[in-house]
């Protein structure tokens, strides 16, 4: 059994998936997952994430093949063998979970991605939010604590809305203020938090419209737990999306499915692997 | 990193200490005469011909940003009242000046004249009316048409041609100097050979692997390119130059060890992290092997001269449309195409400038062109080419590494384009 292991430092929170080959050919499966708050220490957020992966699956450090790191931290996992973007990561764990993915809707702690994917989980090409976190998590996070709600209970929350607002804004600063205001005019907490979802999912769109979307849609990163944000992105494309409960977790897949995939051409002594990683 | 440091990078340095340090002699001395232009598709033969020094404060300008000296003036220009989104060349101008701040640490003098060669931006002509304005100079605004077509109209052409005579008898009143015809050829024939000269290192892009990068280094070139086009000084430079990277190419020697990805880059560097976005590219091995910024001063790699038997009317034809900003965006598609086809580019980087409208506006259309209709890989990213406060290196890096991650796996996959 060949066991590699993928590492995903995000800005919010750090993820690890260890998977296992029993044979070559096989079609890996995971073992164990783990997820840390990624806080002040990133090199240490990847250790205590990798780790508590280990403990989970039973397996010894030492028994893990080779690991790849990826996220915003990726090069700060000093006990990583490789790093690879969590825009390819990404790609590759949604191809592994939905193989029909073609495109990639990533919303996570900080990043809006969008990416295209070939048949092979290869990435043809991707767009992301400039350096502002308007439309993310991040945006979420501070309307949901204007609100006075957690982070679980905003998505359910708004769907039981009946007349939805219309945020005028995406600013994740200006986000506050307008939702003061409507609270001011006496609106429903549902048919704010269901404008804040629609706001954030036409954003998304628009950046996805920028590159072809081509079905089948997968939404992953840590929003993708959040089905208020499933069902508004599904009603501004107009087309069914994919979640997997391993949502969270499919950069740090993707990374360990490019560890699996390295160590396969390391035993196969691929050049194209020399000098990198 | 095997990045060329040699002889061209050392002279260089010395031809652009030499350059301020004639800007200094001037000012000390009111001695040669100087003249502020702009770099894009200008007259600078005109002025060699009177043996005036040119003043560049978009060479200041980049300079100071070089030198992580760019944002103490621009926050200076925006306590003045410049706006945040303004052209962030102009408020480090600006603010240096009202900081008495140079690249050099010499002097810059008060120019005779500032000349405003380039029209088709309009922030550009006001700044040049700020310097005027700031330096209590003349200011002479050259009208230079945009190219509406393929090629300018006689008229465009013969209407250039009216200005820079007018121009002569300006610059003769205020500095009391004689137009001299042969000069001008002197100085036209000079630029011929550079121009000549310049074209070939581009075309050694073209080897695999390159021996130069052409932007990196196309940017050290630039400087001599733009200060000593009309000149000795400046032939000698790019004799050599070509020389040793003809030499360099004979040997089978790249920028890379191995050079792993060819790309064209559109748009101009980040200047305050000018190593940084190098490093980007050289931990992939990817050298640049055309791109559209070093053609802002001339396009003259499809064969374009000025000719000493025509002076006035090719350097109207330069200033009209042998540059890169005075021709229209499907022009600069074409531009880009060609690059990606003749010199076998795996992809295309554009760098989009968030204080420069002129040259960004568009580049999401284009790269749509490029990745729809050419089919080829395209990234786009965002910061500024002054104002350090747009780069965001980590960001920048992710999708720089995302890109050449996905040209790996389609290069392996024996793929030159990606499927539409």
């Amino acid at each position: 059994m060949r066991c590699a292991a993928g590492v995903d430092v995000g800005s919010t929170q750090t993820k690890a998936v260890i998977l296992a080959e029993e044979r070559p050919s096989a079609s890996p499966r995971i073992v164990a997952r783990a997820v840390v708050d990624t806080g002040a220490n990133v090199a240490r957020a990847a250790e205590c994430a990798f780790q508590a992966a280990c403990r989970e699956a039973g397996l010894d450090p030492h028994e893990i093949g080779m690991i790849v790191g990826t996220g915003y931290g990726r090069y700060r996992i000093a006990f990583g063998h490789a790093q690879v973007t969590e825009i390819s990561c990404h790609a590759r764990g949604a191809h592994f979970i939905f193989p029909e993915t073609r495109t990639v809707i990533d919303i996570g702690g900080q990043d809006a991605k969008v990416i295209r994917v070939g048949p092979e989980g290869d990435v043809r090409d991707f767009v992301m939010n400039d350096k502002c976190a308007a439309g993310t998590g991040r945006f979420l996070a501070n309307a949901a604590e204007v609100l006075g709600l957690s982070l679980e209970e905003i998505g359910p929350l708004s769907l039981r809305a009946t007349d939805p607002v219309k945020l005028t804004t995406v600013c994740t600063v200006f986000v506050e203020s307008d939702i003061l205001s409507y609270l001011a005019q006496g609106r429903r907490p549902e048919d704010i938090l269901r404008g804040v979802h629609l706001a954030i999912a036409r954003r998304t769109i628009s950046l996805a419209r920028r590159i072809p979307i081509e079905p089948a849609v997968t939404f992953t990163g840590g929003v993708a737990r959040n089905i208020g944000m499933v069902r508004a992105l599904e009603e501004i494309l107009g087309l069914p999306i994919h979640v997997s409960p391993e949502s969270h977790f499919m950069g740090a897949l993707g990374a360990a499915l490019f560890a699996l995939e390295r160590m396969e051409h390391r035993s196969a002594g691929d050049p194209a692997l020399r000098g990198r990683g | 990193m095997t990045e060329y440091r040699g002889w061209i990078h050392q002279r260089q340095k010395e031809l652009m200490q030499r350059w301020y340090a004639r800007l200094d002699e001037s000012a000390r001395t009111g001695w040669p005469p100087a003249i502020c232009l702009m770099i894009s598709g200008n007259c600078v033969e005109l002025l060699e011909a009177f043996g005036i020094v040119p003043i560049y404060p978009e060479v200041n300008a980049l300079q100071l940003a070089i030198r992580h000296q760019s944002l103490g003036p621009i926050l200076a220009a925006e306590e003045l009242g410049y706006a945040t989104d303004n052209c962030a060349y102009v408020k480090a101008d600006i603010g240096a000046y009202l900081m008495g701040l140079t690249p050099s640490g010499g002097r810059l003098p008060r120019p005779a004249l500032v000349l405003c060669n380039f029209v088709g931006c309009n922030t550009y002509i006001k700044w040049f009316e700020h310097v005027a304005a700031f330096l209590d100079a003349p200011l002479y605004v050259l009208d230079v048409p945009f190219l509406r077509g393929e090629e300018p109209s006689p008229a465009d052409i013969a209407y250039v041609v009216a200005q820079l005579k007018e121009l002569v008898h300006r610059i003769e009143a205020l500095t009391g100097l004689r137009f001299d015809l042969d000069r001008f050829r002197d100085a036209v024939r000079c630029s011929q050979r550079v121009e000549d000269l310049w074209s070939r290192i581009k075309h050694l892009a073209r080897r695999e692997p390159s021996p130069f990068d052409a932007y990196f280094d196309a940017i050290t070139l630039m400087g001599p390119l733009y200060v000593y086009r009309a000149t000795p000084e400046g032939v000698e430079f790019f004799e050599r130059a070509l020389a040793e990277l003809e030499a360099k190419a004979a040997r089978g020697e790249g920028v890379y060890e191995c050079e792993r990805f060819r790309v064209v880059v559109e748009g101009p560097p980040p200047y305050p992290y000018f190593r940084a976005f190098r490093d980007m590219f050289a931990r992939w091995r990817a050298t640049a092997v055309a791109s559209t910024y070093s053609t802002v001063g001339g396009i003259w790699e499809f064969g374009f001269r000025h000719d000493p038997d025509r002076p006035f009317e090719t350097v109207a034809l330069h200033m009209l449309a042998h540059n890169l900003t005075n021709r229209n965006y499907l022009q600069r598609y074409d531009q880009i195409r060609r690059y990606v086809e003749d010199w076998r580019a795996d992809g295309v980087i554009i760098h989009f400038v968030k204080s420069c409208r002129l040259f960004s506006a568009g580049q999401g259309d284009m790269r749509e062109y490029l990745t729809r209709a050419l089919g080829v890989p395209t990234l786009y990213i965002e910061s500024d080419l002054e104002d350090p406060r747009y780069f965001a290196e980590a960001q920048i890096r992710n999708r720089v590494d995302a890109f050449f991650e996905a040209l790996e796996r389609h290069k392996r996959a024996g793929q030159r384009r990606i499927a539409v």
